[in-house]
């Protein structure tokens, strides 16, 4: 059975800290919660760069050609409409709802993707949620949580203690 | 001293008043940004909510009697085909565009100040696009079937016309309005989520709790959420560009003597950030007084703004003079009649109200006295909106009313579904503003709080993206 041990830091170094610590011991589950982004917080835990641009990339180019083939297919092809003698393809008139469907498709891509896919959104119950305390997190309190076994739980616990968190809880998540 | 440091010194001496004032820690940040939204109702705000529903009733019967009688009802006739509909949906939309330039172009180039007024100018955004929307729907005359204008196989058996610029008018505002609100959302999610934990209630909870959708401040997310947070803020600076534009290009690319000007699309796009930066200030002047915003909206945030009124009303200035020159250069007796009937026509007196407005009202901001001043800077707000509304008409009505042929020259006269239809919707965007300056959180506190953070760590004129390597 895993368990959730949280703890909160009054600063942030000690935070960076205790997570570059936790993680030299093996325990790579790690998480930190805090009510802005915090850039270092990123090498603390050792993650790699954001793969969202090459999300927004693909649907953006997706969303223009959607765009010019249903113009061209439209007007240019299955019915087409002459107005002022201009070329059924009449390539310039269709820029600006290429672009517009460009834009939309990658705007919709980075929303959806980021909640549904990154985040594995909506999940309003979430084991760090049953801490009361934890509610700090999205107002002044900096929090680290580790996800692990639930016989290694007490002893990062007591790791954690020592490296200067406060309000230490472990929550075993329900099976 | 070293001359570096006598420069850093001297740059501070310029920037005058502080972005944030005090240093409060992210509790007392939270509690005093959170008071509107998490303390009881004013009374106040319930009387100008009640005042300004009787509006939305009147906007209300207008609407309605527009479906039942048709644009007959309107003071709309040919020539004059386009007039205070038109006009509406150009100023609205033009408002709308503000919101967009603070919270996505001025993120990109990095300005501090924006932050504590961006979420205001995006609901700001939101609730004019929403009001702008509505005009071309039901010029339609039969607005019950505007999905008409969406490309779909039909039994019609006809497509949109993508060659002209009514379509494109289309796909621009729908996109817009999307993009708007997605950004819009994606920036209150953290804040949604300080509410979630801040609020005392438990319906409170719930209901802020689904909002936020579980947002738990993970660093995992807030690294994705960083960078797309920032690509929305890029892809809707050229959205905000083209969507102007091809508002513009519904006149420029006809043939009209008024309209028919490769001016237009900047022309617009300066008119837009023009009146909907004097939007801005006609609501935050009081809102943050009201709501005790004082704190993080300064007097350094009306000062820059003013600074931007005062730039693109020159701009919008220098386009007036283009077309007068372009009227006289080009030879044509049809532009050049257009524009002496602006000066002398029977509409002379709203295009005297557009200059006094537009050009000589906000020179008075050149004085930094003035640009200090709330009242100075409200009533100069109010009147760029009246002027900027003004200019709309004179381009639409008035070009349209006195054409080639004298025979086909008419006249407008709004009747009262016109007024209905126009003082209403700004009564329904007020009533949309109260509402979400009571339950949503109308600062942002996440962003403040990194300001705090910035600010703490680097000093008011340090760059915000050097500590990126860190």
């Amino acid at each position: 059975m895993k368990a959730y041990v949280l703890g909160e830091f009054e600063r942030e170094q000690p935070l960076y800290e205790a997570a570059r610590t936790l993680r030299a011991h093996g325990h790579e589950q790690l998480d930190i919660h805090s009510p802005y982004p915090l850039h270092e917080a990123d090498h603390a835990l050792g993650l790699k760069r954001s793969t969202v641009p090459i999300v927004a990339l693909v649907a953006g180019v997706t969303g223009a050609l959607t765009g010019y083939l249903l113009q061209w297919y439209t007007v240019g092809h299955d019915w087409p409409l002459n107005v002022g003698n201009r070329p059924p393809h009449s390539a310039p008139a269709f820029i600006p709802v290429t672009f517009e469907l460009g834009v939309l498709f990658a705007a919709l891509a980075i929303f959806v993707g980021l909640l549904g896919g990154y985040f594995g959104f909506p999940r309003t119950h979430h084991p760090v949620f049953e801490v009361e305390a934890f509610r700090s997190a999205s107002i002044d309190g900096l929090w680290l949580s580790a996800e692990v076994e639930g016989k290694d739980a007490e002893g990062v616990a007591q790791e954690l203690r020592r490296l200067g968190a406060r309000n230490v809880s472990i929550v075993p998540e329900a099976k | 001293m070293s001359t570096a440091e006598k420069t850093i010194q001297d740059a501070h001496a310029l920037e005058g008043a502080p972005v944030l004032v005090g240093r409060p820690d992210d509790r007392a940040l939270t509690e005093s940004l959170l008071a509107p939204v998490l303390g009881p109702t004013r009374k106040g705000w319930l009387l100008l909510l009640v005042a300004l529903l009787g509006g939305v009733g009147f906007w209300t019967l207008s609407l309605v009697t527009t479906l039942f009688v048709g644009i007959g009802a309107w003071g709309n006739n040919i020539p004059v085909a386009w007039a205070f509909d038109i006009t509406n949906f150009v100023w609205w939309i033009g408002i709308g565009h503000a919101g967009t330039l603070i919270s996505a172009i001025l993120l990109l180039f990095q300005q501090k100040w924006r932050t504590s007024i961006n979420r205001f100018a995006e609901a700001m955004t939101l609730f004019a696009v929403a009001m702008a929307g509505v005009y071309p729907v039901i010029h339609l005359g039969r607005p019950w079937l505007f999905w008409w204008l969406i490309p779909y196989p039909s039994t019609n058996l006809i497509w949109p016309n993508f060659k002209s610029a009514l379509p494109w008018d289309v796909f621009a505002i729908s996109t817009y309005a999307t993009v708007s609100f997605l950004f819009w959302y994606l920036g209150l999610i953290p804040d949604l989520a300080t509410l979630r934990d801040a609020a005392r209630t438990r319906g409170r909870r719930i209901v802020y709790g689904i909002m936020s959708f579980g947002w738990r401040g993970s660093a995992r997310h807030w690294r994705h959420y960083r960078i797309g947070y920032l690509l929305l803020a890029g892809l809707s600076t050229p959205l905000v560009v083209s969507v102007h534009t091809i508002v513009s290009f519904d006149f420029a690319i006809s043939q009209l003597p008024g309209w028919h000007t490769t001016i237009f699309p900047p022309y617009f796009v300066a008119g837009a950030i023009f009146s909907g930066f004097a939007m801005v200030m006609t609501l935050m002047i009081p809102a943050r007084r009201l709501l005790g915003y004082q704190h993080v909206v300064t007097e350094r945030h009306l000062d820059n703004m003013a600074k931007v009124i005062l730039a693109t009303g020159l701009m919008v200035f220098y386009g007036y003079m283009m077309e007068w020159f372009m009227a006289w250069y080009s030879g044509s007796s049809a532009e050049a009649f257009a524009f002496l009937n602006r000066f002398q026509g029977p509409y002379r007196g709203i295009f005297i109200a557009q200059m006094f407005c537009n050009v000589v009202s906000p020179q008075i901001l050149w004085f930094p006295s003035m640009r200090r001043n709330e009242y100075v800077l409200f009533l100069v707000a109010i009147l760029v909106n009246i002027g900027m509304w003004a200019e709309r008409f004179v381009i639409i009505a008035v070009s349209l009313h006195r054409d080639f042929i004298p025979s086909s020259w008419g006249m407008y006269y709004p009747t009262w579904v016109d007024w209905g239809l126009f003082l209403g919707s700004i009564c329904t965007f007020g009533v949309l503003f109260l509402l979400f300056l009571r339950f949503l959180p109308a600062i942002p506190l996440f962003e403040v709080k990194e300001l705090r953070r910035e600010l703490e760590h680097y000093g008011e004129n340090a760059h915000p993206g050097s500590e990126e390597e860190g």
